[in-house]
């Protein structure tokens, strides 16, 4: 079986070898690698695309060891791997410009605001809101310090995921 | 082992329970016998060279309040610090109400038991979370051991069980539900729907809540409890006022509803990792290590070998936080 992954790597030495050396160690065979060091993301990390061969397990240790590196997988067989991520705000949510909220977060690249759920209080300075965002993979931190950063601003309680 | 009690309230009686009810069992098994040589109170003190009787200083303290009133060794007036000149004793078991403004009395008690090369177990956090190191520094100076396993999480195990039973991993972070109050009304708020108002007064005519609220549901008594695993478990040095805090007045039954159409709860929940230490409401996954109900305390530690392990347990209640101090004075007399 074979899969394509795309991974980002820092543009620093020794990011490839580190990578190579324990996909090697799993079982899995590499096929092609393809490094194009000039071309960077908008994150200034460069984009690696990696062939495998290998089971379907070994394919997976792969991917969990990736993952304990804190390497971030971007894409598998041509499909972007995207996070779902669910927070709610509490706060005055409407009065506060929601549709400036929303872009907000939408301006965010690789980042979508996929379901937003409103629900008023009695109060309006407790309506409830739950925002569910689809992001590229390991994007959540970003997301999140953006979500801070305008519930600071505008007086919202985040309730973020464990 | 000798003890000096400072402290007669819920966790103080407790320890009296225990000890009333557990001294045989002891003996037997590991050969210790637990003599209470003083206790004090607002009141004064009791003072016997011999040992107090642990069920009638109960009884006299829930007649009279009082534990200068125990016949013939009551002293009214004696304060706490004299006391420890005044007795012979092996042990100070400091469960003084918590101040999280100073940390005293007890922070002045347990340096000066330390100075007397004795042995400090204590369940009050407000010294913990304010000096920590500065107690530390002290009782390892001074050669003495000091255990503080029921100022977090009651009768859950944590501290111990962290250095104890896990003592070849590191812990990476601990995420736990470490006050009982505020899980109490967010579970009950999430179970019937009601108003955050409501709970909290049902609360309080329950017991659960104390008529000014603020520490538990501003998430302050948590706090003080991420302090003391940061700084015992983490090896941090760190202190209340380096922790982030939400607490749970701002939740509304609605953002409950809300979470629980997505499968979450809301939890209050304590993060400690050494790049974040935070209170504040979460959503974590019904049916997930976080999800325990009720008053109910649980934590989770990340661990380098081990990956994740869940400690589940009764956070508060007199007996229970009674139980964490046995265990530590146990310990102790183990290892001597």
């Amino acid at each position: 079986m074979r899969t394509n992954l795309v991974l980002e790597l820092l543009d620093v030495p020794g990011q490839l070898v580190g990578v190579l050396e324990p996909i090697g160690g799993l079982g899995a065979n590499i096929v092609t690698v393809i490094h194009q060091r000039d071309v960077k993301t908008e994150r200034g990390t460069v984009p690696v695309q990696i062939t495998l061969e290998g089971d379907e397990e070994n394919l997976d240790l792969v991917l969990k060891e990736l993952e304990r590196l804190g390497i971030s997988v971007i894409e598998i067989d041509g499909v972007l791997r995207k996070e779902k991520i669910t927070t709610i705000l509490i706060g005055n949510i409407v009065d506060r410009d929601v549709k400036d909220t929303m872009d907000q977060i939408n301006q965010l690249q690789g980042v979508r605001v996929a379901d937003l759920d409103l629900k008023m209080a009695e109060e309006p300075l407790e309506s409830s809101a739950k925002i569910i965002v689809e992001a590229d993979y390991g994007k959540r931190d970003e997301v999140m310090d953006k979500i801070h950063k305008i519930a600071e601003n505008k007086d919202f309680l985040v309730i973020s995921e464990v | 082992m000798k003890i000096c009690l400072m402290g007669f309230g819920a966790v103080g009686q407790g320890v009296a329970r225990v000890i009333s009810l557990k001294n045989d069992h002891l003996n037997d098994k590991y050969g210790l016998d637990v003599k209470i040589v003083a206790v004090t109170d607002t009141s004064g003190a009791a003072i016997a060279e011999e040992g107090l009787d642990p069920d009638l200083l109960l009884e006299i303290k829930s007649k009279t309040g009082k534990v200068c009133d125990y016949p013939e060794k009551g002293i009214s007036d004696l304060d706490a610090l004299s006391v420890l000149d005044q007795v012979e004793y092996d042990c100070l078991v400091e469960v003084t109400p918590t101040n999280i403004q100073d940390g005293e009395p007890a922070k002045t008690l347990m340096i000066k038991a330390m100075a007397d090369k004795k042995d400090v177990v204590t369940s009050n956090k407000g010294p913990l979370a304010l000096s920590f190191s500065d107690l530390i520094k002290n009782a390892q100076e001074n050669d003495v051991q000091f255990k503080f396993e029921a100022s977090v999480g009651g009768a859950m195990p944590i501290i111990n069980f962290a250095q104890q039973t896990l003592p070849g991993c590191d812990i990476e972070s601990i995420f736990g539900i470490l006050n009982g109050t505020t899980n109490f009304i967010l579970s009950r708020m999430t179970r019937e729907g009601s108003s955050y108002e409501n709970t909290l007064q049902e609360a309080q005519q329950m017991g659960i809540a104390e008529t000014d609220p603020t520490q538990d549901v501003e998430g302050i008594d948590a706090a003080c409890k991420t302090v003391i695993l940061a700084n015992s478990i983490l090896g941090m040095d760190v202190t209340l006022k380096d922790v982030e805090l939400d607490g749970i007045s701002r939740i509304t039954s609605e953002s409950i509803a809300l979470a629980k159409k997505e499968g979450f709860l809301i939890k209050l929940i304590a993060e400690v990792s050494s790049h974040t230490l935070k209170v504040s409401p979460r959503l974590v996954r019904e049916g997930s290590p976080y999800s325990v109900e009720g008053t109910l305390n649980m934590a989770t530690l990340k661990t380098d070998l081990a990956d994740e392990v869940t400690v589940v347990g009764r956070g508060a209640g007199s007996i229970e936080t009674a139980a964490a101090i046995l265990s530590d004075l146990v310990n102790i007399w183990k290892s001597k």
